[in-house]
């Protein structure tokens, strides 16, 4: 009797309890098979993984104009549902973007650099083929498509492009007694020493996210290293040039001068008052190598709108000074951008959603409200920052622009080539031990 | 298994415990009682309090009382939902491996502990090779041979093999449990003329349902603490997640939002450590148990 | 540690209870009813011991001996595993001493054998600390605890709690404690002590140390709790004899006690070492081993290299060699422990 009534129970348990398990298990993927149905009107699940989180004042410029394109689609396409997640940058890029494409169980649209990462996820066959269905958005965006480009194809589309270099707080130089921006190293050395005299911490990097600290470094072989050997590495990773070591050489001695704040290994590149992009934000410290995104990265400091106008007055910018003696091209540029990727076996939805976050019209409010650089041409007459104008057109006076080498190389290589820099940062490794690195990796791959 | 010696002139037997005394040694072992606590407890507490704290607050006060107390971070969590969701999440993860593990890992110890059959060292040995093979050894194979299976993404693709490397620890300790029933018992069901089955099921479970608990808290600490496997199936979002991987996610997104962090990882405590207030005694007994063999 | 592994059973698998054990008085019938007798024996086995064996031998056996059969390839986990290329023990030579082939050497020694000497060596220097530091001090708050005082229960189950805490939540509080702007950084500098260079944690010279403290605040709970319960297990007569005769607290602890949870010990530190080898949730979690591998562990070494650059062939590697430092120890313990039950007289059973 009891025991009927026992066996029943944990019968009943455990039958509840596979029915519940099974109900929770097949709810967690929301990818809808690729529908090749031409019909609309079906419903569709968009899930969609963007990099653009609060920054330290609580604001989210970024995520808030994803989420209004969002929902400006959804409601032009009621059957589309669109599901964001807001990932930090770090974790997005490094563990949650790969971590999902080798598994499978991947989101539709996810943040994309292009390059050889790119080129890699094509590889393995993660990413959708937009060469005909966005054939007129990427004759209309130009030339910037062409790291989301793999073997003449592209797979991706970016809405942000620009180059690099030095943002600085112009109350800092002044106080420091520095009068102009530098344009050689000779120069900036001199600034870095005025500052250290001033009591200013001279440059914030963040050498905690790795990439930060290795960006010291591409400049450094950017200058170094011709543009034939510079671009043929992206596919050769032939890194024998001497060139290569002396750009290991150079930060060294950089890095020997002691510009940087303390801990810097510890430093994060945006999260926080204490990060690079926070002291800088914050006033304690003068200078930052940096892209175009750092301007709204900066803003999300500033705790209003009165302290943001303030702040972006008295940001400055100079492209990456001239070094000596290297066969670089001086006009060349560092640059990239970010740009976005539809899965594989995303609905085909995916791209027509990729075309609208693109178009003019979005582009132009992506300048307006978040402050970054549009790539769309049209949309460039919207950018009015100052500084931005300036990077723009400096990014069109290049000899040419190179693609972050990380991105370039792609994660195998260009991870490899990050933790030999940060170990030169660190003061564990050589110039030498980076090509080491980049060299091992390439063989293994 | 302590060598009990009885070579010494016979005492009466003492009936008030051994140092009994409020004495100096009672004073040394409160005292280093305390620094334990407080080595144990002051990173939690902090963790705990800082979540009651606004930003400046913990900047500029971190070691003292919240004043005022803020109860938006705590409070936010609670109502977002996603906390909860991935709370769910490990419950049902935990319940589905430690029911698999007792319920397989008992079985089959059964006939290990009990049956006269060729083969039954070689499994019985083979099982225990698998303490040697934690989930961490086997974890890129692991994850491949799910990933091909199509179990990536699914709570199955965690519980299945959570249950499979908790086999080793289950049958070692259910076995010498089951093997110590006595034998009158299971002669005296078979007189009766009840089956295998049925004196494993009604007469034999019911024994050996303190080791079956010892061995199920151990199966859902191990499922609940989980961080491994979790970060590499459960890829397609923050909602799908175990609560150890979700506070890691909700770290990175937030990073700058200290307290805010703090609160989230202080709430994902508070499971972990009520199942262990309320189960304490198990948990104890059964390493201690498992340990002294 | 996640999961608490007992050890093999010192006394070999023979139990001495099965030995009348599943001896039906046998029929006086005839052989076709003892042999359905002996099938159905056999299809109950098989029903009890199936499904066990079932997802043993498929999620724990076979991973684990794919885990060797890729370590002798090139493969990237991506495409096909018949488009791997075979390279032999090229794998374990990269990770020994930078491989085979002059020409990468060099490359490949500061790639991939550096680094891996340096997780074994965090490995085994945790494991060297845990006995060094971990063992005394947790066998002396044992024996200071195990005698009356008002409190000893509460006091117990609060030293035991961070066993039970997830390595990740406890490795993300202690991030926000070591942060080098948090409440550790002001607390040791109204100590008298300054941070070290780079933080914390990202310190070259004293992360390690800082990541076994973590580390040590986990699981010395675990030790003391242990031990607790070993001496709980020694005869008061024992004790209360010695005391008797004139020895002190001290004699009484070193001389009686401490010999006697001998092997409760012993067990503790067959599962230090175990859970030392494994160890990755906390030092993933505090900030992935360290940004120059300052606490790397052989675990994590395997998931940078083997999962995220997606070099699978020398992961599995990396993952066989752990087995088999594992299995090493796992036998030089079992041969202590046969050895010291020899050894010991009066062994009770």
């Amino acid at each position: 009797m009891t025991t009927t009534r026992r066996t029943l129970a944990a019968t009943a348990t455990v039958a509840s309890a596979a029915l519940l398990l099974a109900a929770c298990a097949t709810g967690g993927g929301t990818t809808t098979p690729s529908g090749s149905s031409a019909t609309s009107d079906e419903p569709v699940t968009l899930t969609w993984w963007h990099n653009g989180v609060a920054g330290d004042n609580g604001q989210n410029p970024l995520g808030d104009l994803w989420q209004e394109l969002a929902d400006d689609y959804t409601a032009a396409h009621p059957n589309v549902t669109i599901k964001i997640e807001q990932i930090q940058n770090e974790d997005l890029q490094r563990t949650r973007i790969p971590t999902a494409l080798q598994s499978g169980d991947a989101p539709d649209i996810f943040q994309q650099w292009g390059g050889g990462e790119l080129a890699a996820q094509v590889d393995a066959g993660y990413l959708m083929d937009l060469s005909s269905v966005l054939s007129s958005d990427i004759d209309r965006l130009g030339g910037a498509v062409a790291p989301w480009q793999y073997q003449g194809s592209t797979y991706g589309v970016p809405f942000r492009f620009g180059v690099e270099g030095i943002w600085y707080r112009k109350s800092l130089f002044e106080q420091a007694g520095i009068t102009s921006e530098p344009t050689t190293m000779d120069e900036l050395n001199a600034a870095v020493d005025k500052l250290k005299a001033a009591g200013i911490t001279p440059i914030a990097v963040g050498a905690g996210d790795k990439w930060p600290a290795a960006h010291w470094w591409y400049n450094f072989a950017l200058r170094s290293c011709s543009k034939d050997v510079m671009q043929a590495s992206g596919t050769t990773f032939d890194f024998t040039d001497p060139c290569w070591v002396d750009a290991g050489k150079q930060l060294e001695d950089f890095i020997g001068t002691q510009p940087f704040q303390d801990n810097f290994t510890a430093t994060a590149a945006q999260q926080g008052a204490t990060s690079s992009a926070g002291l800088v934000a914050t006033g304690q410290a003068a200078m930052e190598l940096m892209g175009d995104w750092n301007i709204f990265v900066f803003e999300g400091f500033a705790a209003d709108d009165a302290a943001k106008e303030e702040l972006r007055a008295d940001l400055g910018w100079f492209p990456m000074p001239a070094t000596t003696g290297g066969k670089g091209d001086p006009t060349a540029a560092l640059g990239g951008g970010d740009g976005f990727s539809c899965y594989k076996d995303a609905p085909k939805e995916c791209a027509d959603f990729l075309s609208f976050l693109v178009s003019d019209e979005a582009q132009k409010r992506f300048a307006e409200k978040v402050g970054g650089l549009p790539v769309a041409p049209a949309a460039t007459s919207a950018v009015t920052n100052e500084n931005l104008q300036e990077l723009a057109a400096v990014a069109s006076n290049a000899g040419y622009v190179q693609l972050w080498l990380d991105t370039t190389f792609g994660m195998n290589v260009g991870g490899a080539m990050n933790d030999g820099i940060v170990a030169i940062f660190a003061g564990t490794g050589d110039a030498q031990g980076v090509i080491d690195l980049m060299t091992a990796a390439a063989a293994t791959q | 298994m302590a060598a009990a010696t009885d070579t010494l002139a016979p005492q009466a037997r003492r009936t008030r415990p051994l140092f009994p005394r409020i004495d100096g040694g009672t004073w040394i072992s409160v005292g280093i009682a305390l620094m334990a606590i407080a080595f144990t407890l002051g990173p939690i507490l902090y963790l705990i309090l800082g979540g009651f704290k606004t930003q400046n607050q913990l900047a500029s006060d971190p070691v003292g009382l919240p004043q005022p107390w803020v109860w938006s971070n705590y409070a936010d969590i609670l109502t977002a939902g996603i906390f909860w969701r991935q709370l769910l999440n490990s419950l049902l993860v935990a319940v589905g491996t430690t029911v698999g593990v007792v319920a397989c890992g008992t079985m089959a110890a059964y006939p290990l502990a009990r049956y006269r059959f060729r083969g039954a060292n070689a499994l019985f040995v083979l099982f225990t090779t698998g303490l040697m093979f934690p989930l961490t050894v086997a974890i890129l194979p692991l994850y491949l041979l799910l990933r091909d299976m199509g179990l990536v993404g699914s709570m199955w693709g965690l519980i299945v093999p959570q249950i499979a490397f908790g086999l080793a620890t289950t049958i070692i300790i259910m076995r010498p449990f089951l093997a110590a029933i006595p034998h009158e018992l299971e002669e005296a069901a078979f007189v009766d003329g009840v089956s295998r089955v049925g004196f494993f099921w009604r007469i034999l479970l019911p024994l050996a349902r303190p080791g079956m608990v010892t061995v199920g808290v151990l199966a859902f600490i191990g499922s609940w603490n989980a961080y491994l496997l979790p970060l590499l199936l459960l890829t397609s979002g923050a909602e799908n997640m175990t609560l150890p991987l979700g506070v890691t996610v909700f770290q990175g997104r937030y990073a700058s939002a200290t307290t805010s962090i703090m609160a989230y990882t202080s709430l994902a405590m508070i499971p972990a450590l009520v199942f262990f207030l309320i189960l304490e005694r198990r948990i104890v007994d059964g390493l201690t148990g498992a340990v002294k063999g | 540690m996640t999961t608490v592994t007992a050890p093999a059973r010192e006394e070999g698998p023979a139990v001495d209870a099965t030995s009348a054990a599943g001896t039906r008085p046998t029929p006086t019938g005839n052989t076709t009813r003892q042999r359905k007798d002996t099938a159905r024996k056999w299809a109950e086995i098989g029903l009890f011991v199936g499904p066990a064996l079932a997802l043993f031998l498929t999620f724990v056996v076979y991973p684990v001996a794919s885990a060797a059969r890729y370590s002798l390839f090139k493969w990237n986990g991506v495409q096909q595993f018949s488009e791997a290329t075979f390279i032999g023990l090229e794998n374990y030579a990269r990770a020994l001493f930078g491989g085979t082939d002059p020409a990468t050497q060099a490359a490949f020694r500061t790639a991939y054998s550096e680094p891996f000497w340096t997780a074994l060596g965090h490995n085994f220097a945790i494991i060297g600390l845990s006995m060094a530091v971990q063992l005394p001090l947790a066998l002396l708050v044992a024996l200071t605890l195990n005698r009356r005082f008002p409190g000893r229960a509460i006091a117990r189950t609060i030293i035991f709690a961070p066993y039970v805490l997830s390595e990740v939540i406890a490795g993300i509080m202690w991030l926000i404690i070591l942060d080098p702007n948090g409440i550790a950084t002001r607390m040791a500098g109204a100590a008298g002590i300054t941070m070290p260079a780079g933080g914390w944690l990202e310190s070259q010279t004293w992360g390690f140390w800082v990541v076994f403290f973590v580390v040590t605040w986990k699981y010395l709970g675990l030790a003391i709790i242990l031990f607790l319960a070993g001496l709980s297990g020694v005869p008061q007569e024992l004790q209360e004899a010695a005391s008797i005769d004139g020895a002190s607290w001290w004699q009484v602890q070193w001389r009686i006690n401490v010999p006697l949870i001998g092997p409760t010990i012993r067990i503790w530190a067959f599962l230090s070492i175990i859970g030392s080898i494994q160890l990755f949730d906390m030092v993933w979690v505090l900030n992935k081993g360290g940004t120059t591998g300052q606490y790397s562990t052989i675990a994590s070494f395997m998931m940078q290299v083997g999962y995220f650059r997606n070099d699978v062939g020398f992961g599995s590697a990396i993952a066989v060699i752990m087995f088999l430092i594992s299995l090493v120890i796992a036998l030089a313990y079992m041969a202590v422990m046969l050895r010291g039950d020899s050894n010991s007289a009066g062994k009770a059973r």
